[in-house]
C-alpha cells in the first residue's frame, strides 16, 4: 500500500473540519442557549439537501438551490421552535422525545417520496483547484464558506446587540432577562441560525457525496462527540472540537484502517465524559 | 384458509368475474380441503382456476420495483395469452424493505394465508438467506432474481429434499461473478490500458466470493499487479481517503464489486477526477436513469449486467425491455430480467407437469432448459457443483459489460463493450483522463 502524503491527510482535515464544524455550532447554539439537545438536527441537514435537490429538479439551477437549502431548513427550525419546542417549554424529556420523533418522521416522509436510492446535486463550481496537488473545487468553496459563516456567526455573536444577547442568555436565562433581553427572541433567532448553518453542512455534504433519507444520522452522532469535546454550548469549542475530531478521524482512516471511520469520534464522547465531563471549554455554560 | 376474497395486493390483471367468484369458492368445502393440502405441500396436483405467484423485493428500489414490474408484465402477457394452462395469474407482491425480518413476514403471508404456488424475486443476499427455512417449510417452488449469494445452493447440496424448492434464475452467482471479472480483465484490461489495478468491494456477503482469491486469479491469469484487494466498510460515506491512496499507489483502475454504497464511490470518483478508470460490477450504474440521476457522473463506469434495453443476449431481450418500457415507462434493471424469466419458465413447468405441486414443479424446472430474456437458462442438478442455481457460460447465463458513454447531445448511454458477439463499442476512458 503507497502511503499518502501528510499534505493530503491535512487537506482531508480542514475541509472536512469546517462542515463538522458548522453542524456542530448549530447543535451546540441550540443548547447552549436553550438547554435543548435537539435530535432533529441530523433533519434540518437532510432537509436542506432535499430542499436543494428538488429546486435543482424543478430546473431553478444549483445557486437558487442553495438558497432553497439555507431557507427551508431555517423555516423548518423556525416552526419547530415555535410549534413544539416552545409549547412544551421545560420539560426536557418531552422536547428530547419530541426532537426524536420529528427526525424519524423526516426520514420516513424522504424515504417515502424520494425513496431509499441515493440521488446526487451538482456541485457549484466544477473541476479542480491545483492546491496541495489538486482538490476538487467545489470542496474548496464549501471550506471556504463554512468559515464565511462561522467568523460572520463570531462576528455577530460577539460584536452585535442581538448576538450578545444569545450569548447572555445562554450564560444565564435569569440574568438576561433581568436586563431586558427578550427570551422567546432570542430563541427564535438561534433556531433559525441553526437550522441555517445545517442547511449549509447538508448542501455541501449532498454535493460531496450523495442524498439518502438516513444522511443526518451521522453528522448528528458526531455533533455530539464535536460538542461534548468542545464544552455543551460553546461556539470556539465546537470549532475545535470539529477540527480535532475530524483529524482524529482522518489520521485512524488513513493510518489504521478505514473501516474504523467515525469511532473515534465515539472513543473522544466517552472518554471525555469520563475525564472531563465539561468539555474543553465548558466554562461559557454558567448556569442554566 | 385458502381464497378467502380479500384482495389482499395488485392484481395483474382484471380477471372476470365468473372465474374469480369459481376461484374465491365461496363457502366451499372442496375449496377449503383443497387450501388445506395447498399449505403442507405447496400446491396440489391439477391446475386451479387461478394460479398465484407472489412477487417479492424492495419496493422503493429500482432493484426490488424492477421485480415486481416485470412479474406483474409477465402475468399480464399470460393472461392476455390463454393465461397459465389455461388458468388466470394473478401475482400477489411484497415489499421486503431491503430488511430480512419484512422479508421472512411477507413471504409467510403469502404462502399461508394467501397460497400462492410459487414465489419469484427477492433482491439482497441477506434476505434470501433469511427465507431458506421458510422456503423448505412451505415446500413452494421459490425462482429467486437478485441475489448472488453462492450460500443458497449450498444449502440445496447439504439437504436436497428440504432445500430443493429454491432456484436461482439470475444473476449467476457471486463465484461466477468473480470469475466473469477475471475473464472481463483477461480479454479487455490490456486494450484499456489497465496495468496496475485495485479492487474495492463492499464488505456484504455476496461479495466475499469475488474477493476470495481474486488477486492471485488477476495476477496469474490476466498479469496485472493487483496493489490491494479492499473489502470497504458498509457505511463508508467518504471514499476521498480510499481514493487518495489509490492514487498514491498510482493505479490505472479501481475494479469493483459495489452495490449498496456504489453510488458515493461512483459520485466521489467522479467529482474529485480521479485520474484512474472506475468499473467492475457496479450495481447502481446499471441503472437505466443512473447517467441522469447523477448528472452525467456516470460517464465512463461499466458493469457487468445479466442485459442492458439494448443488447440482444437472446431474440427476447429487447422485446422484454420494450414492453416493460411501455409499461412503466422506464428501463428495467437487471433483477427485472430475470424476474420476467422465472415467471415464464414457472409458467412453462406448470403447463409441462399440468401441476401446481411443488415437487412435479421442482423436477421439471431441474430438466428445463429455457431461452430467457438473459441468456439460455438451464440448472444445476442435484449433483451440479452448485444445485439449482442458474448455469454459468458463453451459451448459457453470460450477462454483458457495458460502459456510460455520452452521445452527440450529450445524453448518456449505456453501450455494451463485453462480449465481442454483442459489443457496440470499445472502452473510452473518463473526459479527464483523455
Amino acid at each position: 500500500m503507497a502511503s499518502v502524503s501528510i499534505a493530503t491527510v491535512a487537506a482531508n482535515v480542514l475541509l472536512l473540519g469546517a462542515l463538522y464544524a458548522l453542524v456542530a455550532i448549530g447543535f451546540t447554539l441550540i443548547f447552549g442557549v436553550g438547554g435543548v439537545l435537539n435530535l432533529a438536527h441530523g433533519a434540518s441537514i437532510t432537509l436542506g439537501a432535499y430542499s436543494a435537490y428538488y429546486a435543482v429538479q424543478f430546473g431553478l439551477g444549483i445557486y437558487v438551490a442553495g438558497l432553497v437549502a439555507l431557507v427551508v431548513p431555517g423555516v423548518f427550525n423556525y416552526a419547530l421552535y415555535k410549534g413544539l419546542i416552545k409549547p412544551a417549554g421545560d420539560n426536557p424529556v418531552a422536547v428530547l422525545i419530541l426532537t426524536l420523533v420529528l427526525s424519524l418522521v423526516v426520514e420516513q416522509v424522504f424515504l417515502a417520496i424520494a425513496g431509499a436510492q441515493p440521488v446526487t446535486i451538482p456541485g457549484f463550481v466544477d473541476g479542480q483547484v491545483a492546491i496541495l496537488g489538486g482538490l476538487e473545487a467545489n470542496r474548496v468553496l464549501g471550506f471556504v464558506l463554512s468559515w464565511v459563516l462561522i467568523g460572520g456567526l463570531f462576528y455577530f455573536v460577539n460584536r452585535t446587540k442581538r448576538g450578545q444577547a444569545i450569548l447572555a442568555t445562554s450564560m444565564s436565562k435569569k440574568g438576561s432577562a433581568l436586563v431586558g433581553i427578550n427570551p422567546d427572541r432570542t430563541y427564535t433567532y438561534t433556531w433559525i441560525i441553526a437550522g441555517v448553518l445545517a442547511g449549509v453542512a447538508g448542501l455541501f455534504l449532498g454535493s460531496f457525496q450523495s442524498l439518502n433519507p438516513l444522511m443526518g444520522r451521522s453528522p448528528l452522532l458526531l455533533s455530539f462527540s464535536i460538542v461534548v469535546l468542545g464544552g455543551l454550548g460553546s461556539i470556539r469549542g465546537s470549532v475545535i472540537g470539529a477540527y480535532f475530531i475530524s483529524m482524529l478521524d482522518q489520521l485512524t482512516i488513513f493510518y489504521v484502517s478505514d473501516r474504523l471511520a467515525g469511532l473515534s469520534g465515539l472513543v473522544v464522547l466517552v472518554v471525555v465524559l469520563l475525564v472531563r465531563p465539561k468539555g474543553l471549554f465548558g466554562r461559557e455554560l454558567a448556569e442554566g | 384458509m385458502v381464497n378467502n376474497g380479500k384482495p389482499r395486493a395488485t392484481r395483474a390483471n382484471g380477471v372476470d368475474r365468473r372465474s374469480f367468484l369459481k376461484a374465491t369458492g365461496a363457502g366451499s368445502a372442496a375449496v377449503a380441503l383443497a387450501g388445506c393440502t395447498e399449505t403442507i405441500s405447496g400446491g396440489g396436483g391439477g391446475v386451479p382456476d387461478t394460479i398465484k405467484i407472489g412477487a417479492m423485493g424492495p419496493a422503493d428500489a429500482s432493484f426490488g420495483a424492477s421485480i415486481l414490474n416485470s412479474a406483474k408484465l409477465a402475468a399480464e402477457e399470460m393472461n392476455a395469452d390463454n393465461g397459465i394452462a389455461g388458468a388466470d395469474v394473478e401475482v400477489i407482491t411484497k415489499d421486503t424493505m431491503d430488511q430480512p425480518s419484512t422479508a421472512r413476514t411477507g413471504y409467510q403471508e403469502l404462502t399461508t394465508s394467501d397460497n400462492v404456488h410459487g414465489t419469484v424475486g427477492i433482491f439482497g443476499s441477506e434476505q434470501l438467506l433469511a427465507l431458506m427455512p421458510e422456503i423448505a417449510s412451505a415446500q413452494t417452488p421459490h425462482l429467486t432474481a437478485g441475489a448472488a449469494t453462492p450460500k443458497a445452493p449450498e444449502q440445496v447440496a447439504e439437504d436436497y429434499e428440504t432445500n430443493k424448492y429454491w432456484f436461482r434464475v439470475g444473476p449467476v452467482n457471486s463465484v461466477f461473478l468473480g470469475e466473469s471479472l477475471v475473464q472481463f480483465a483477461e480479454d479487455r484490461f490490456d486494450s484499456m490500458g489497465w496495468e496496475t489495478i485495485a479492487v474495492i468491494a463492499e464488505d456484504f456477503e455476496w461479495t466475499t466470493p469475488i474477493t476470495d482469491g481474486i488477486k492471485s486469479e488477476l495476477e496469474d491469469r490476466v498479469g496485472v499487479e493487483v496493489t490491494e484487494v479492499r473489502r470497504v466498510a458498509s457505511g463508508t460515506q467518504d471514499f476521498t481517503p480510499v481514493y487518495d491512496q489509490l492514487e498514491a499507489a498510482e493505479v490505472d483502475g479501481a475494479f469493483t464489486a459495489l452495490a449498496h454504497i456504489g453510488v458515493n464511490a461512483l459520485v466521489q470518483w467522479a467529482k474529485q477526477q480521479r485520474p484512474f478508470g472506475f468499473g467492475g460490477i457496479h450495481v447502481p450504474t446499471q441503472l437505466p436513469s443512473f447517467y441522469g440521476a447523477t448528472e452525467g457522473a456516470a460517464i465512463a463506469t461499466f458493469s457487468q449486467t445479466t442485459a442492458t434495453p439494448t443488447s440482444e443476449v437472446t431474440e427476447k431481450t429487447v422485446p422484454y425491455a420494450e414492453a416493460y418500457n411501455e409499461s412503466f415507462d422506464k428501463y428495467p434493471v437487471y433483477s427485472g430480467y430475470s424476474a420476467y424469466d422465472a415467471m415464464y419458465m414457472f409458467k412453462q413447468a406448470v403447463e409441462a407437469t399440468e401441476s401446481v405441486n411443488g415437487d412435479d414443479i421442482v423436477s421439471e424446472l431441474e430438466g428445463m432448459s429455457y431461452t430467457g430474456t438473459g441468456g439460455q437458462i438451464e440448472f444445476y442438478g442435484q449433483d451440479g457443483e452448485f444445485p439449482h442455481d442458474v448455469k454459468y457460460g458463453p451459451d448459457l447465463s453470460q450477462g454483458v459489460y457495458f460502459q456510460w458513454q455520452a452521445d452527440s447531445e450529450g445524453n448518456g448511454v449505456q453501450e455494451t463493450i463485453w462480449p465481442d458477439s454483442l459489443a457496440t463499442s470499445e472502452y473510452v476512458p473518463a473526459p479527464w483522463n483523455q
